[in-house]
């Protein structure tokens, strides 16, 4: 029997033969995350004239496995700001505890609660907090400067709130760093699926600047339908916030309603069906 | 026997022939002329409170904060040399942040004093630092919910995490004081810098350490920490009362450390002043 | 001089607690020219009084603009002061990178308090011998700072260092409650007149020997304010506020005029 350390664990040389250990080796090329490994599907946001409506499901994929169902990817950021995480979720929860400690940091010089798991209080927005673009502008550096260093974060984050001039912020960064804002924003199948449909009613500035809160949801609430409709990877229950100068209104375990499937009977070119 | 003069004094971490390190306690002296701190450990939460002795009349009111935040749920005052002080919250910002960084889990109130303790001690080991001349007050509410791992996916087995153990309370307020020599004791109740004495004796005065451990709540305290740092202040001099508290996620600051609001503290001030007053009437 | 036997480095402490180099390092800020800060709801100026080593040499430079919302006035050794300019510089320059918005005055003021207490606690190391007032304006509206070598920094409404400041902290503290409300130009005037009182008797206020900075929060038409960037005058273009103050008239005649004529130099 074999008890170094390395062995431990281990499946015995005598029974399966040789163990490849050549992972172990610490020489040759540095190897950093290639793929993600559990995953997101989308996140999906639209501005509307007094804040931002942003969702996402609660799905953790491993492949083409569900295999967590209660997974939640918006983040509330000091009570006035929303992250919405696609892409890996392990990288997704790297980046929440980093951004926990960017809230600590933000309460040493402000006499406010910031949100997270423990403290929640709603307070709107403070002068001298950081707000969405502030912190979009330092996930972006900080998502490309990981990138730089070939050890990307794998997520594209959706980051909702308000600006400096507290106007309606939406901006999204990937993990190669790219900043993108738009009135409407979806990441993954979101930005073929969602996005046409969030344009039809926010193409451009003015248009998200005439929407009312209720039309948001709805058209949020309507375009999760169809991720769940046409995406594999996604879920009928879902967490969606609405940003506005009051604060973060964020629920965590939203059911898809009145679905309708009868356009599945339609689809032809797959599964069991012969022509 | 004298410090002066016997060359034992001059250096950091120099032993006396009687075992005392003199430099330590010069230190201690720097802390005696700062305001007076104090904290309270309560029922439901902690209390701190600083007198802030206004040097100059033209320092902007209420603008320059003594009481500072070192996590969400933990609050330091200090005596003595305010940079010093700023250097030690610094300190034991880094040290709760390493805390979460490698156990995913707020620091406990004990583990950080235990780890500042460390840090003031060891600028007492060498000539090439001095020690800090400050005494600190650190005071904190450990949280007694089950707190979910950070960010952990999904929500994980209902039973209980490691190492709890049902029926058994677990978190609470705490409060500790550490001294330049890197001593730290937890207390009911703490005080130091100039006025120490006198607030010492009038906190000895509250139910804070019987048996069934603090009567006093925290808006008691309050009022209660007001009225000792009327009572421990130099008269003739003009000071600022700032205060903050920390109870636990189903009290007023929900879990974190916060200034008390100002209604609050003004009532206190106002009951502070009365009492005073009717002191000197008798 | 007396001789002391603890005032040899910043590592030890007196028997009453007090770490002489220190307390020496703060008497260098003394030695420097005069240099007065002051703060109303919307503006904060600095004003100071340069000096030239002889006859034929150039002033020496008090007032060093940070960032564009930050500046600080100096008193003490101006060696020390460039290297904590450039390292305030720095920082506001990485923070307006990272997060696309300029550093809270704050923020960057105990930034400088902690580096400067290091240097009072570790051998081989010394204090600072300079002292700063630093000015700026964030989120919060202006501010104004004093920065002391022991790394002391406390907020302030108004306030004077270097040689002679007693007399310009007097004026001040007579003057404290008018300031809040003061316009740009009562407030660069409040700052003039502190300066003068500290002035060794025939000295005078100069296009030469005196420098104004301002920065502030400017209402716009539509209600939103907007920052106002620091601003370092000099020579001709402080004669305006050097004459509104020259006889010393309490916001006399001649109030529109100066207002006028600084307006002019502005863009």
């Amino acid at each position: 029997m074999d008890h170094r350390p390395q062995a431990w664990g281990r499946p015995r040389d005598d029974v399966y033969g040789a163990y490849d250990a050549s992972y172990l080796h610490t020489d040759g090329p540095k190897t950093a995350t290639q793929s993600p490994i559990v995953t997101g599907t989308s996140v999906i946001a639209i501005k509307f004239k007094d804040g931002v409506v942003i969702a996402a499901d609660n799905l953790a994929s491993y492949g083409s496995l569900a295999r967590f169902t209660d997974v939640k990817r918006l983040r509330t950021f000091l009570s006035t700001s929303v992250v919405g995480f696609g892409g890996d979720v392990s990288d997704m929860q790297f980046l929440d505890r980093h951004l926990n400690e960017l809230a600590i940091d933000e309460a040493y010089e402000h006499d406010i609660v910031s949100t997270g798991a423990e403290a929640d209080q709603p307070t709107g927005s403070a002068a001298g907090q950081l707000n969405a673009a502030n912190l979009h502008k330092y996930l972006a550096k900080l998502m490309y400067r990981r990138r730089s260093d070939f050890d990307p974060l794998w997520n594209q984050v959706l980051v909702a709130g308000f600006d400096a001039q507290a106007k309606p912020f939406l901006a999204s960064v990937d993990l190669r760093g790219t900043t993108f804002t738009s009135p409407s924003l979806a990441t993954g199948f979101g930005a073929m699926l969602a996005q046409p449909i969030m344009r039809r009613f926010a193409a451009t500035e003015e248009d998200a600047a005439r929407l009312t809160r209720d039309e948001a949801v709805n058209v949020v609430k309507e375009c999760m339908k169809v991720l769940f409709y046409r995406d594999a990877r996604s879920l009928d229950r879902y967490s969606i916030a609405v940003v506005t100068k009051e604060g973060v209104e964020l629920s965590e375990d939203e059911q898809l309603e009145k679905q309708s499937w009868a356009f599945a009977e339609r689809i032809r070119g797959y599964g069991t069906q012969v022509v | 026997m004298t410090s002066i003069g016997t060359g034992y004094d001059l250096a950091n971490s120099i032993f006396s022939p009687d075992g005392r390190n003199f430099q330590v306690e010069y230190a201690v002296k720097a802390v005696e002329n700062g305001g007076t701190s104090i904290g309270i450990r309560c029922k439901d939460g902690v209390v701190l409170a600083v007198e802030k002795l206004v040097t100059s009349k033209l320092l902007k009111p209420n603008a320059n904060k003594r009481i500072a935040t070192v996590d969400r749920h933990l609050g330091v005052v200090y005596s003595g040399m305010i940079p010093d002080g700023r250097h030690f919250i610094e300190r034991a910002r880094d040290e709760a942040r390493a805390w979460r960084d490698t156990f995913k889990t707020p620091i406990a109130t004990a583990d950080l004093a235990s780890r500042m303790g460390g840090y003031m001690q060891a600028y007492t080991l060498y000539q090439s630092v001095r020690p800090f001349g400050i005494t600190a007050i650190v005071g904190g509410f450990d949280s007694a919910a089950e707190t979910p791992v950070d960010g952990e996916v999904g929500n994980g087995p209902a039973c209980g995490a490691g190492g709890k153990v049902a029926g058994k309370t677990h978190g609470g307020p705490f409060l500790y004081m550490i001294e330049p020599s890197g001593l730290y004791w937890g207390y009911y109740g703490a005080a130091t810098g100039k006025g120490r004495q006198a607030a010492k004796a009038e906190l000895e005065k509250l139910d804070l350490g019987g048996p069934g451990g603090p009567a006093l709540t925290m808006e008691e305290a309050v009022k209660e920490a007001a009225r000792i740092l009327y009572v421990a202040h130099d008269d003739d001099k003009e000071f600022e009362l700032e205060m903050t508290w920390i109870s636990g996620a189903d009290g007023p600051t929900k879990g974190a450390h916060h200034e008390v609001p100002k209604a609050l503290r003004e009532e206190a001030e106002r009951l502070a002043k009365q009492a005073q007053e009717e002191k000197m009437e008798e | 001089m007396f001789r002391n036997n603890y005032d040899n480095d910043s590592v030890t402490f007196s028997p009453q607690g007090r770490i002489f180099q220190v307390e020496y390092a703060a008497e260098a800020v003394k030695q420097g020219s005069v240099v007065v800060g002051i703060a109303s709801k919307t503006h904060v100026v600095l004003v100071a009084i340069k000096r030239n080593a002889e006859e034929l040499s150039s002033y020496q430079k008090k007032l060093f603009p940070i960032d564009e919302h930050v500046a600080i006035a100096i008193a003490g050794l101006t060696s020390d002061a460039r290297v904590l300019s450039n390292f305030m510089k720095q920082q506001c320059l990485g923070h307006r990178l990272t997060f696309g918005r300029s550093m809270p005055v704050r923020t960057l003021v105990e930034i400088i308090g902690s580096k400067a207490q290091i240097n009072t606690q570790h051998y081989g190391k010394r204090p600072y011998g300079v002292g700063l007032l630093v000015a700026g304006v964030d989120d919060h509206g202006p501010h104004l700072f004093e920065f002391q070598p022991s790394g002391m920094t406390e907020e302030m409404v108004a306030f004077a260092i270097g040689a002679r400041s007693q007399m310009a902290r007097t004026y001040l503290e007579k003057n404290i409650d008018k300031f809040a409300d003061c316009d740009r130009e009562e407030l660069i005037r409040h700052g003039l007149r502190a300066l003068k009182e500290s002035l060794v008797q025939d000295r005078e206020l100069t296009i030469d020997n005196t420098s104004v900075g301002v920065s502030g929060v400017v209402k716009a038409e539509d209600g939103s304010s907007k920052v106002e960037p620091f601003q370092v005058y000099d020579q001709q273009d402080v004669t305006a506020w050097i004459e509104s103050v020259a006889d010393d008239k309490e916001g006399g005649a001649g109030t529109g005029e100066t207002e006028a004529e600084g307006m002019e130099v502005d863009s």
